[in-house]
Protein backbone atom coordinates (compact mmCIF):
# COMPACT_ATOMS: atom_id res chain seq x y z
CA UNK A 1 0.00 0.00 0.00
CA UNK A 2 1.41 3.32 -1.03
CA UNK A 3 0.51 6.40 0.99
CA UNK A 4 -1.38 8.90 -1.11
CA UNK A 5 -1.33 12.51 -0.01
CA UNK A 6 -3.48 15.42 -1.11
CA UNK A 7 -2.04 17.18 -4.14
CA UNK A 8 -0.92 20.75 -3.62
CA UNK A 9 0.18 23.56 -5.91
CA UNK A 10 2.67 25.27 -3.64
CA UNK A 11 5.84 24.10 -2.02
CA UNK A 12 6.07 21.37 0.57
CA UNK A 13 7.33 22.46 3.97
CA UNK A 14 9.57 20.13 5.95
CA UNK A 15 9.65 21.39 9.56
CA UNK A 16 12.07 18.78 10.83
CA UNK A 17 12.18 17.74 14.46
CA UNK A 18 13.39 20.97 16.02
CA UNK A 19 10.50 23.11 14.91
CA UNK A 20 8.03 20.95 16.74
CA UNK A 21 10.04 21.20 19.96
CA UNK A 22 12.86 23.50 20.98
CA UNK A 23 12.54 25.57 17.81
CA UNK A 24 8.81 26.34 18.13
CA UNK A 25 9.54 30.06 17.93
CA UNK A 26 11.22 29.53 14.57
CA UNK A 27 8.18 27.70 13.20
CA UNK A 28 5.66 30.26 14.44
CA UNK A 29 7.65 33.25 13.25
CA UNK A 30 8.53 31.63 9.91
CA UNK A 31 4.92 30.74 9.20
CA UNK A 32 3.79 34.27 10.11
CA UNK A 33 6.39 35.87 7.87
CA UNK A 34 5.77 33.70 4.81
CA UNK A 35 2.04 34.15 5.19
CA UNK A 36 2.49 37.92 5.24
CA UNK A 37 4.60 37.67 2.11
CA UNK A 38 2.01 35.49 0.37
CA UNK A 39 4.25 32.44 0.00
CA UNK A 40 2.23 29.25 -0.04
CA UNK A 41 3.62 26.18 1.70
CA UNK A 42 2.03 23.02 2.96
CA UNK A 43 3.54 20.77 5.64
CA UNK A 44 4.60 17.31 4.56
CA UNK A 45 2.23 15.11 6.51
CA UNK A 46 3.72 12.23 8.41
CA UNK A 47 7.27 13.47 7.94
CA UNK A 48 10.05 11.77 9.89
CA UNK A 49 13.45 12.85 11.18
CA UNK A 50 15.88 13.44 8.29
CA UNK A 51 18.81 11.93 10.20
CA UNK A 52 20.70 15.25 10.32
CA UNK A 53 24.46 14.69 10.26
CA UNK A 54 24.38 11.95 12.89
CA UNK A 55 22.83 8.96 11.13
CA UNK A 56 25.34 8.98 8.29
CA UNK A 57 28.21 8.01 10.56
CA UNK A 58 26.20 5.04 11.81
CA UNK A 59 24.81 3.71 8.55
CA UNK A 60 24.96 5.04 4.99
CA UNK A 61 21.78 3.48 3.65
CA UNK A 62 19.75 4.60 6.66
CA UNK A 63 21.11 8.12 6.22
CA UNK A 64 19.71 8.19 2.69
CA UNK A 65 16.51 6.27 3.39
CA UNK A 66 15.25 8.59 6.17
CA UNK A 67 15.41 11.84 4.14
CA UNK A 68 14.37 10.05 0.93
CA UNK A 69 11.11 9.02 2.59
CA UNK A 70 10.29 12.69 3.26
CA UNK A 71 11.20 13.67 -0.29
CA UNK A 72 9.07 10.85 -1.69
CA UNK A 73 6.13 12.03 0.43
CA UNK A 74 6.63 15.57 -0.87
CA UNK A 75 6.71 14.32 -4.44
CA UNK A 76 3.54 12.39 -3.77
CA UNK A 77 1.90 15.66 -2.69
CA UNK A 78 2.61 16.97 -6.18
CA UNK A 79 5.31 19.29 -4.98
CA UNK A 80 8.55 19.85 -6.85
CA UNK A 81 10.15 21.90 -4.07
CA UNK A 82 10.75 21.11 -0.41
CA UNK A 83 11.39 24.04 1.89
CA UNK A 84 13.38 23.30 5.03
CA UNK A 85 14.14 25.90 7.69
CA UNK A 86 17.11 24.02 9.14
CA UNK A 87 20.60 23.83 7.67
CA UNK A 88 21.02 20.23 8.88
CA UNK A 89 17.81 19.20 7.13
CA UNK A 90 18.81 21.01 3.92
CA UNK A 91 22.08 19.09 4.05
CA UNK A 92 20.68 15.62 4.58
CA UNK A 93 17.74 16.06 2.17
CA UNK A 94 19.94 17.38 -0.63
CA UNK A 95 22.55 14.72 0.10
CA UNK A 96 19.84 12.06 -0.35
CA UNK A 97 18.91 13.65 -3.68
CA UNK A 98 22.49 13.36 -4.84
CA UNK A 99 22.83 9.80 -3.57
CA UNK A 100 19.83 8.50 -5.52
CA UNK A 101 20.63 10.42 -8.70
CA UNK A 102 24.35 9.71 -8.97
CA UNK A 103 24.33 6.01 -8.23
CA UNK A 104 22.01 3.48 -9.79
CA UNK A 105 22.57 0.77 -7.19
CA UNK A 106 21.93 3.18 -4.31
CA UNK A 107 18.69 4.26 -5.96
CA UNK A 108 17.58 0.67 -6.33
CA UNK A 109 18.38 -0.20 -2.73
CA UNK A 110 16.66 2.94 -1.40
CA UNK A 111 13.58 2.37 -3.53
CA UNK A 112 13.48 -1.19 -2.27
CA UNK A 113 13.37 0.11 1.31
CA UNK A 114 10.82 2.81 0.43
CA UNK A 115 8.57 0.19 -1.14
CA UNK A 116 8.73 -1.96 1.97
CA UNK A 117 7.95 1.12 4.09
CA UNK A 118 4.84 1.81 2.02
CA UNK A 119 6.11 4.88 0.19
CA UNK A 120 6.28 5.37 -3.56
CA UNK A 121 9.67 5.20 -5.19
CA UNK A 122 11.85 8.27 -5.45
CA UNK A 123 14.09 9.55 -8.25
CA UNK A 124 15.78 12.60 -6.71
CA UNK A 125 13.65 15.11 -8.61
CA UNK A 126 12.32 17.23 -5.74
CA UNK A 127 14.38 20.35 -5.25
CA UNK A 128 15.48 21.18 -1.71
CA UNK A 129 15.59 24.83 -0.65
CA UNK A 130 16.34 26.58 2.58
CA UNK A 131 13.58 28.81 3.93
CA UNK A 132 15.86 31.82 3.59
CA UNK A 133 16.42 31.15 -0.12
CA UNK A 134 12.69 30.80 -0.65
CA UNK A 135 11.89 34.07 1.11
CA UNK A 136 14.62 35.79 -0.88
CA UNK A 137 13.66 34.31 -4.23
CA UNK A 138 9.87 34.41 -3.95
CA UNK A 139 9.59 37.72 -2.14
CA UNK A 140 12.96 39.42 -1.88
CA UNK A 141 14.08 42.66 -0.26
CA UNK A 142 11.56 44.72 -2.27
CA UNK A 143 8.54 42.81 -0.97
CA UNK A 144 9.99 42.77 2.55
CA UNK A 145 10.34 46.56 2.41
CA UNK A 146 6.72 46.98 1.40
CA UNK A 147 5.52 44.82 4.32
CA UNK A 148 7.47 46.62 7.03
CA UNK A 149 5.22 48.27 9.57
CA UNK A 150 7.78 48.78 12.30
CA UNK A 151 11.23 49.24 10.79
CA UNK A 152 14.13 47.77 12.71
CA UNK A 153 15.77 51.19 12.68
CA UNK A 154 18.85 51.50 14.80
CA UNK A 155 19.09 47.76 15.41
CA UNK A 156 22.56 46.45 14.61
CA UNK A 157 22.40 42.84 13.50
CA UNK A 158 25.11 40.23 12.90
CA UNK A 159 23.81 37.66 10.41
CA UNK A 160 25.02 34.17 11.24
CA UNK A 161 24.46 31.64 8.43
CA UNK A 162 26.34 28.63 9.77
CA UNK A 163 27.76 25.66 7.97
CA UNK A 164 25.34 23.66 5.95
CA UNK A 165 23.16 26.36 4.38
CA UNK A 166 25.21 26.52 1.20
CA UNK A 167 27.88 23.94 1.93
CA UNK A 168 28.76 21.73 0.28
CA UNK A 169 27.90 22.88 -3.25
CA UNK A 170 27.96 19.33 -4.55
CA UNK A 171 24.71 18.77 -2.58
CA UNK A 172 23.13 22.20 -2.27
CA UNK A 173 24.07 23.53 -5.69
CA UNK A 174 25.09 26.88 -4.19
CA UNK A 175 27.41 28.70 -6.52
CA UNK A 176 26.57 26.25 -9.30
CA UNK A 177 22.87 26.93 -9.95
CA UNK A 178 20.68 30.00 -10.29
CA UNK A 179 18.69 30.99 -7.25
CA UNK A 180 21.29 30.04 -4.67
CA UNK A 181 23.24 32.19 -2.27
CA UNK A 182 26.97 32.76 -2.49
CA UNK A 183 28.66 29.83 -0.72
CA UNK A 184 31.61 31.78 0.70
CA UNK A 185 29.91 35.14 1.25
CA UNK A 186 26.18 34.56 1.68
CA UNK A 187 24.13 37.77 1.76
CA UNK A 188 20.43 36.86 1.51
CA UNK A 189 19.81 37.37 5.22
CA UNK A 190 21.79 40.60 5.22
CA UNK A 191 19.70 41.95 2.34
CA UNK A 192 16.36 40.95 3.87
CA UNK A 193 17.11 42.40 7.30
CA UNK A 194 18.47 45.57 5.73
CA UNK A 195 15.22 45.85 3.80
CA UNK A 196 13.45 45.54 7.15
CA UNK A 197 15.33 48.60 8.35
CA UNK A 198 18.10 46.99 10.38
CA UNK A 199 21.74 47.94 10.17
CA UNK A 200 23.66 44.84 9.20
CA UNK A 201 27.16 44.83 10.61
CA UNK A 202 30.20 43.56 8.76
CA UNK A 203 30.43 40.13 10.36
CA UNK A 204 33.30 37.84 9.49
CA UNK A 205 32.00 34.83 11.43
CA UNK A 206 29.02 34.44 9.05
CA UNK A 207 29.81 30.94 7.94
CA UNK A 208 32.13 29.58 10.60
CA UNK A 209 31.09 26.43 12.40
CA UNK A 210 29.22 26.70 15.72
CA UNK A 211 30.29 23.19 16.74
CA UNK A 212 26.64 22.14 16.73
CA UNK A 213 27.50 18.77 15.18
CA UNK A 214 29.16 17.89 18.47
CA UNK A 215 27.09 20.25 20.64
CA UNK A 216 27.04 17.83 23.55
CA UNK A 217 29.60 15.21 22.53
CA UNK A 218 32.58 17.59 22.28
CA UNK A 219 31.95 20.44 24.70
CA UNK A 220 35.33 22.08 24.32
CA UNK A 221 34.78 22.55 20.61
CA UNK A 222 31.16 23.70 20.62
CA UNK A 223 31.85 26.09 23.47
CA UNK A 224 34.91 27.56 21.78
CA UNK A 225 33.17 28.06 18.44
CA UNK A 226 30.00 29.51 19.97
CA UNK A 227 32.10 31.95 21.99
CA UNK A 228 34.02 32.92 18.85
CA UNK A 229 30.78 33.73 17.01
CA UNK A 230 29.43 35.88 19.86
CA UNK A 231 32.78 37.55 20.34
CA UNK A 232 33.01 38.43 16.67
CA UNK A 233 29.44 39.78 16.67
CA UNK A 234 30.27 41.96 19.64
CA UNK A 235 33.50 43.12 18.05
CA UNK A 236 31.56 44.10 14.92
CA UNK A 237 29.27 46.22 17.08
CA UNK A 238 26.11 44.10 16.81
CA UNK A 239 23.18 44.38 19.25
CA UNK A 240 21.82 40.96 18.32
CA UNK A 241 22.83 37.85 16.40
CA UNK A 242 20.38 36.60 13.78
CA UNK A 243 20.28 32.88 13.02
CA UNK A 244 18.68 30.58 10.50
CA UNK A 245 19.34 27.08 11.80
CA UNK A 246 17.64 25.69 14.92
CA UNK A 247 20.60 23.49 15.79
CA UNK A 248 23.11 26.33 15.64
CA UNK A 249 20.71 28.65 17.43
CA UNK A 250 20.09 26.30 20.33
CA UNK A 251 23.75 25.32 20.51
CA UNK A 252 24.89 28.93 20.87
CA UNK A 253 22.10 29.78 23.31
CA UNK A 254 22.63 26.84 25.62
CA UNK A 255 26.36 27.55 25.64
CA UNK A 256 25.84 31.10 26.90
CA UNK A 257 25.86 30.35 30.67
CA UNK A 258 29.21 28.58 30.29
CA UNK A 259 30.57 31.31 27.99
CA UNK A 260 29.72 33.93 30.61
CA UNK A 261 31.46 31.80 33.22
CA UNK A 262 34.61 31.44 31.10
CA UNK A 263 34.85 34.68 29.14
CA UNK A 264 32.55 37.10 30.95
CA UNK A 265 29.26 38.52 29.72
CA UNK A 266 30.74 41.40 27.72
CA UNK A 267 30.97 39.25 24.59
CA UNK A 268 27.46 37.83 24.82
CA UNK A 269 24.66 39.08 22.58
CA UNK A 270 21.05 37.87 22.41
CA UNK A 271 20.40 35.37 19.64
CA UNK A 272 17.22 35.26 17.55
CA UNK A 273 15.91 33.65 14.38
CA UNK A 274 15.87 35.93 11.34
CA UNK A 275 12.15 35.24 11.03
CA UNK A 276 11.59 36.59 14.54
CA UNK A 277 13.26 39.83 13.48
CA UNK A 278 11.32 40.00 10.20
CA UNK A 279 8.13 39.20 12.13
CA UNK A 280 8.70 42.09 14.51
CA UNK A 281 9.36 44.37 11.53
CA UNK A 282 6.11 43.19 9.92
CA UNK A 283 4.22 44.41 12.97
CA UNK A 284 3.87 41.17 14.93
CA UNK A 285 4.29 41.46 18.67
CA UNK A 286 7.28 40.01 20.52
CA UNK A 287 4.82 37.48 21.91
CA UNK A 288 3.60 36.46 18.44
CA UNK A 289 7.11 35.60 17.35
CA UNK A 290 7.75 33.96 20.72
CA UNK A 291 10.87 35.92 21.62
CA UNK A 292 10.44 34.79 25.22
CA UNK A 293 11.20 31.23 24.04
CA UNK A 294 14.83 32.15 23.42
CA UNK A 295 17.32 31.25 26.12
CA UNK A 296 19.50 34.29 25.49
CA UNK A 297 17.35 37.09 26.88
CA UNK A 298 16.15 38.06 23.40
CA UNK A 299 12.77 39.30 24.62
CA UNK A 300 14.14 41.68 27.26
CA UNK A 301 16.83 42.89 24.88
CA UNK A 302 14.35 43.71 22.12
CA UNK A 303 12.06 45.40 24.63
CA UNK A 304 14.96 47.48 25.90
CA UNK A 305 15.92 48.40 22.35
CA UNK A 306 12.41 49.70 21.81
CA UNK A 307 10.71 46.89 19.87
CA UNK B 1 53.66 23.97 12.53
CA UNK B 2 54.85 20.39 12.79
CA UNK B 3 55.84 18.54 9.65
CA UNK B 4 53.72 15.43 10.01
CA UNK B 5 55.58 13.36 7.49
CA UNK B 6 58.80 13.36 9.49
CA UNK B 7 57.33 10.52 11.59
CA UNK B 8 57.28 8.46 8.43
CA UNK B 9 61.01 8.50 8.01
CA UNK B 10 62.51 5.32 9.25
CA UNK B 11 65.11 6.37 11.85
CA UNK B 12 67.75 3.94 10.65
CA UNK B 13 67.54 5.40 7.15
CA UNK B 14 68.66 8.82 8.33
CA UNK B 15 72.21 9.68 7.40
CA UNK B 16 73.75 12.47 9.43
CA UNK B 17 77.04 13.68 7.99
CA UNK B 18 79.68 15.51 9.98
CA UNK B 19 80.54 17.61 6.98
CA UNK B 20 78.39 18.15 3.95
CA UNK B 21 79.20 19.98 0.74
CA UNK B 22 76.71 20.59 -2.08
CA UNK B 23 78.13 22.02 -5.31
CA UNK B 24 81.15 23.21 -3.40
CA UNK B 25 79.01 24.98 -0.79
CA UNK B 26 79.47 23.94 2.83
CA UNK B 27 76.06 22.98 4.23
CA UNK B 28 77.31 21.25 7.39
CA UNK B 29 75.26 21.74 10.52
CA UNK B 30 71.51 21.71 10.25
CA UNK B 31 71.47 20.80 6.54
CA UNK B 32 73.62 17.73 7.03
CA UNK B 33 70.82 15.17 7.42
CA UNK B 34 69.91 12.98 4.46
CA UNK B 35 67.49 10.13 3.90
CA UNK B 36 68.86 6.95 2.42
CA UNK B 37 67.06 6.06 -0.77
CA UNK B 38 64.93 2.94 -0.96
CA UNK B 39 62.00 1.60 -2.96
CA UNK B 40 58.72 1.24 -1.07
CA UNK B 41 57.10 -2.06 -1.87
CA UNK B 42 55.71 -3.12 1.46
CA UNK B 43 52.66 -0.90 1.58
CA UNK B 44 49.16 -2.25 1.95
CA UNK B 45 46.21 -1.05 -0.11
CA UNK B 46 43.70 -2.43 2.40
CA UNK B 47 42.65 0.90 3.91
CA UNK B 48 42.32 2.65 0.56
CA UNK B 49 40.42 -0.27 -0.99
CA UNK B 50 38.06 -0.50 1.97
CA UNK B 51 37.35 3.24 2.13
CA UNK B 52 37.00 3.58 -1.67
CA UNK B 53 34.48 0.74 -1.70
CA UNK B 54 32.04 2.56 0.61
CA UNK B 55 29.53 5.00 -0.90
CA UNK B 56 30.63 7.68 1.56
CA UNK B 57 34.34 7.16 0.99
CA UNK B 58 34.46 6.47 -2.74
CA UNK B 59 35.81 9.94 -3.62
CA UNK B 60 39.07 9.28 -1.73
CA UNK B 61 40.64 8.15 -5.00
CA UNK B 62 40.39 11.69 -6.41
CA UNK B 63 42.61 13.22 -3.74
CA UNK B 64 45.89 14.63 -5.03
CA UNK B 65 47.08 15.93 -1.64
CA UNK B 66 46.90 19.66 -2.23
CA UNK B 67 45.84 20.41 1.35
CA UNK B 68 43.05 22.87 0.56
CA UNK B 69 40.77 20.88 2.89
CA UNK B 70 43.12 21.32 5.81
CA UNK B 71 43.76 24.99 5.12
CA UNK B 72 40.09 25.71 5.79
CA UNK B 73 39.39 22.95 8.31
CA UNK B 74 37.81 24.52 11.38
CA UNK B 75 39.24 21.88 13.72
CA UNK B 76 42.73 22.39 12.33
CA UNK B 77 42.68 26.16 11.88
CA UNK B 78 40.03 27.77 14.10
CA UNK B 79 40.18 25.33 16.97
CA UNK B 80 43.93 24.94 16.47
CA UNK B 81 44.11 21.17 16.82
CA UNK B 82 47.08 20.72 14.48
CA UNK B 83 46.96 16.93 14.75
CA UNK B 84 43.58 17.08 13.05
CA UNK B 85 44.74 17.11 9.46
CA UNK B 86 42.29 15.63 6.93
CA UNK B 87 44.80 15.80 4.08
CA UNK B 88 47.20 13.71 6.14
CA UNK B 89 44.53 11.19 7.16
CA UNK B 90 43.78 10.67 3.48
CA UNK B 91 47.49 10.47 2.68
CA UNK B 92 48.01 7.76 5.28
CA UNK B 93 45.00 5.85 4.03
CA UNK B 94 46.20 6.11 0.43
CA UNK B 95 49.70 5.10 1.42
CA UNK B 96 48.56 2.23 3.59
CA UNK B 97 50.55 3.54 6.57
CA UNK B 98 48.40 1.71 9.09
CA UNK B 99 50.64 2.13 12.13
CA UNK B 100 50.88 5.86 11.62
CA UNK B 101 47.12 6.14 11.07
CA UNK B 102 46.46 4.34 14.35
CA UNK B 103 48.16 7.18 16.20
CA UNK B 104 45.36 9.50 15.18
CA UNK B 105 42.58 7.47 16.79
CA UNK B 106 42.35 9.99 19.67
CA UNK B 107 41.57 12.91 17.32
CA UNK B 108 40.04 11.68 14.06
CA UNK B 109 36.50 11.55 15.53
CA UNK B 110 36.48 15.27 16.33
CA UNK B 111 35.36 16.47 12.86
CA UNK B 112 32.26 18.63 13.36
CA UNK B 113 30.93 18.17 9.79
CA UNK B 114 31.19 21.85 8.81
CA UNK B 115 31.90 20.77 5.23
CA UNK B 116 34.27 23.57 4.29
CA UNK B 117 36.63 20.88 3.02
CA UNK B 118 34.00 19.36 0.73
CA UNK B 119 32.99 22.81 -0.47
CA UNK B 120 36.52 23.81 -1.41
CA UNK B 121 38.15 20.61 -2.63
CA UNK B 122 39.23 21.25 -6.24
CA UNK B 123 39.05 17.54 -7.03
CA UNK B 124 35.56 16.78 -5.76
CA UNK B 125 36.69 14.71 -2.80
CA UNK B 126 33.96 14.66 -0.17
CA UNK B 127 36.61 15.00 2.46
CA UNK B 128 34.35 15.08 5.51
CA UNK B 129 32.62 11.86 4.48
CA UNK B 130 35.93 10.26 3.52
CA UNK B 131 37.40 11.10 6.94
CA UNK B 132 34.35 9.61 8.65
CA UNK B 133 34.73 6.58 6.43
CA UNK B 134 38.41 6.20 7.44
CA UNK B 135 37.30 6.52 11.06
CA UNK B 136 34.70 3.81 10.45
CA UNK B 137 37.38 1.54 9.00
CA UNK B 138 39.66 2.15 11.97
CA UNK B 139 36.84 1.24 14.33
CA UNK B 140 35.95 -1.88 12.36
CA UNK B 141 39.59 -3.00 12.67
CA UNK B 142 39.57 -2.41 16.40
CA UNK B 143 42.19 0.34 16.13
CA UNK B 144 39.90 2.60 18.07
CA UNK B 145 36.94 2.10 20.30
CA UNK B 146 33.76 4.10 20.49
CA UNK B 147 34.09 7.84 21.05
CA UNK B 148 31.87 10.50 22.65
CA UNK B 149 30.65 11.38 19.15
CA UNK B 150 29.96 7.82 18.07
CA UNK B 151 28.06 7.16 21.30
CA UNK B 152 26.02 10.30 20.63
CA UNK B 153 25.30 9.22 17.05
CA UNK B 154 24.23 5.73 18.15
CA UNK B 155 21.95 7.27 20.79
CA UNK B 156 20.58 9.65 18.15
CA UNK B 157 19.64 6.75 15.87
CA UNK B 158 18.05 4.84 18.73
CA UNK B 159 16.04 7.87 19.84
CA UNK B 160 14.89 8.72 16.30
CA UNK B 161 13.82 5.20 15.49
CA UNK B 162 11.48 5.05 18.51
CA UNK B 163 8.86 7.38 17.04
CA UNK B 164 10.36 8.58 13.77
CA UNK B 165 10.94 12.04 15.23
CA UNK B 166 13.93 13.02 17.28
CA UNK B 167 13.27 14.09 20.85
CA UNK B 168 16.30 16.33 21.46
CA UNK B 169 15.58 16.75 25.13
CA UNK B 170 15.26 13.05 25.88
CA UNK B 171 18.38 12.33 23.83
CA UNK B 172 20.40 14.98 25.65
CA UNK B 173 19.10 13.89 29.04
CA UNK B 174 19.99 10.25 28.56
CA UNK B 175 23.37 11.07 26.98
CA UNK B 176 24.55 13.50 29.63
CA UNK B 177 23.57 11.21 32.46
CA UNK B 178 25.36 8.27 30.87
CA UNK B 179 28.47 10.31 30.08
CA UNK B 180 28.29 12.04 33.46
CA UNK B 181 28.72 15.51 31.96
CA UNK B 182 28.92 17.68 35.04
CA UNK B 183 28.12 20.80 33.07
CA UNK B 184 24.63 19.57 32.28
CA UNK B 185 23.87 18.96 35.92
CA UNK B 186 20.40 18.58 37.36
CA UNK B 187 20.17 22.31 37.98
CA UNK B 188 20.89 23.16 34.35
CA UNK B 189 18.51 20.52 32.99
CA UNK B 190 15.78 21.52 35.44
CA UNK B 191 16.10 25.18 34.51
CA UNK B 192 15.88 24.25 30.85
CA UNK B 193 12.89 21.95 31.43
CA UNK B 194 11.04 24.64 33.40
CA UNK B 195 11.57 27.11 30.61
CA UNK B 196 10.28 24.60 28.09
CA UNK B 197 7.21 23.83 30.17
CA UNK B 198 6.55 27.53 30.63
CA UNK B 199 6.74 28.14 26.89
CA UNK B 200 4.77 25.03 26.03
CA UNK B 201 7.50 23.12 24.29
CA UNK B 202 7.52 19.80 26.08
CA UNK B 203 6.49 17.26 23.51
CA UNK B 204 3.42 15.74 25.06
CA UNK B 205 -0.24 15.84 24.29
CA UNK B 206 -2.20 15.51 21.10
CA UNK B 207 -0.55 18.47 19.34
CA UNK B 208 2.79 16.71 19.10
CA UNK B 209 3.82 15.57 15.66
CA UNK B 210 3.43 11.85 15.20
CA UNK B 211 4.42 9.67 12.27
CA UNK B 212 1.47 7.48 11.42
CA UNK B 213 2.41 3.89 10.62
CA UNK B 214 5.94 4.39 11.90
CA UNK B 215 6.21 0.76 13.10
CA UNK B 216 6.41 -0.37 9.49
CA UNK B 217 9.12 2.18 8.63
CA UNK B 218 11.01 1.31 11.79
CA UNK B 219 10.94 -2.33 10.72
CA UNK B 220 12.67 -1.37 7.46
CA UNK B 221 15.17 0.84 9.33
CA UNK B 222 16.03 -2.04 11.66
CA UNK B 223 16.50 -4.30 8.68
CA UNK B 224 18.90 -1.77 7.11
CA UNK B 225 20.88 -1.55 10.35
CA UNK B 226 21.09 -5.32 10.70
CA UNK B 227 22.02 -5.80 7.05
CA UNK B 228 24.99 -3.49 7.37
CA UNK B 229 23.49 -0.96 4.95
CA UNK B 230 26.58 -0.62 2.79
CA UNK B 231 28.93 0.96 5.25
Amino acid sequence: MVEVQEKIDGMAFYPGCSLDGLGKAYEKSAKAVIQDLGIQVENIKNYNCCGATEVKTVNYDLSVFLPARNLALAKNMGSSVVVAPCNGCVYSLSRANKAVTEDESTRQRINGYLGKAGVSSYDGSVEVKHLLEVIYQRAGPQAVRSHVKKPLSGLKVACYYGCLYTRPKVYTGAGLQEGKDNPEHPHYMDDLLEAAGATVVDFSAKTICCGGGHAVADREVSLGFSAAILNEATRAGADVVSTMCPLGHINIETNIPKIIEQYGDAIVRPVMYFTQLLGVAFGHSRKDVRLADNFSGADTAMHRLGF
Amino acid sequence: MPIHEKNLVDKNRLLVKEEAKLDGLDVSGQWSTFIEQRILGDYSTDVLDAVASTPAGKTIVNCWQCGTCTAGCCMHTDFGLREFNPRYFIYLAQKGAEDELKKYAPVIWRCVTCNKCVERCPKGVRVEEVVHSIEGYMRSKGWMGDTPASRWDEAFVKNTLQTGVLDELALTRSYVSREKLAEFNNRFMLRMALKLVRTGRIRTGPLRHRVKGWEKVRGVAKEILEGGGDG
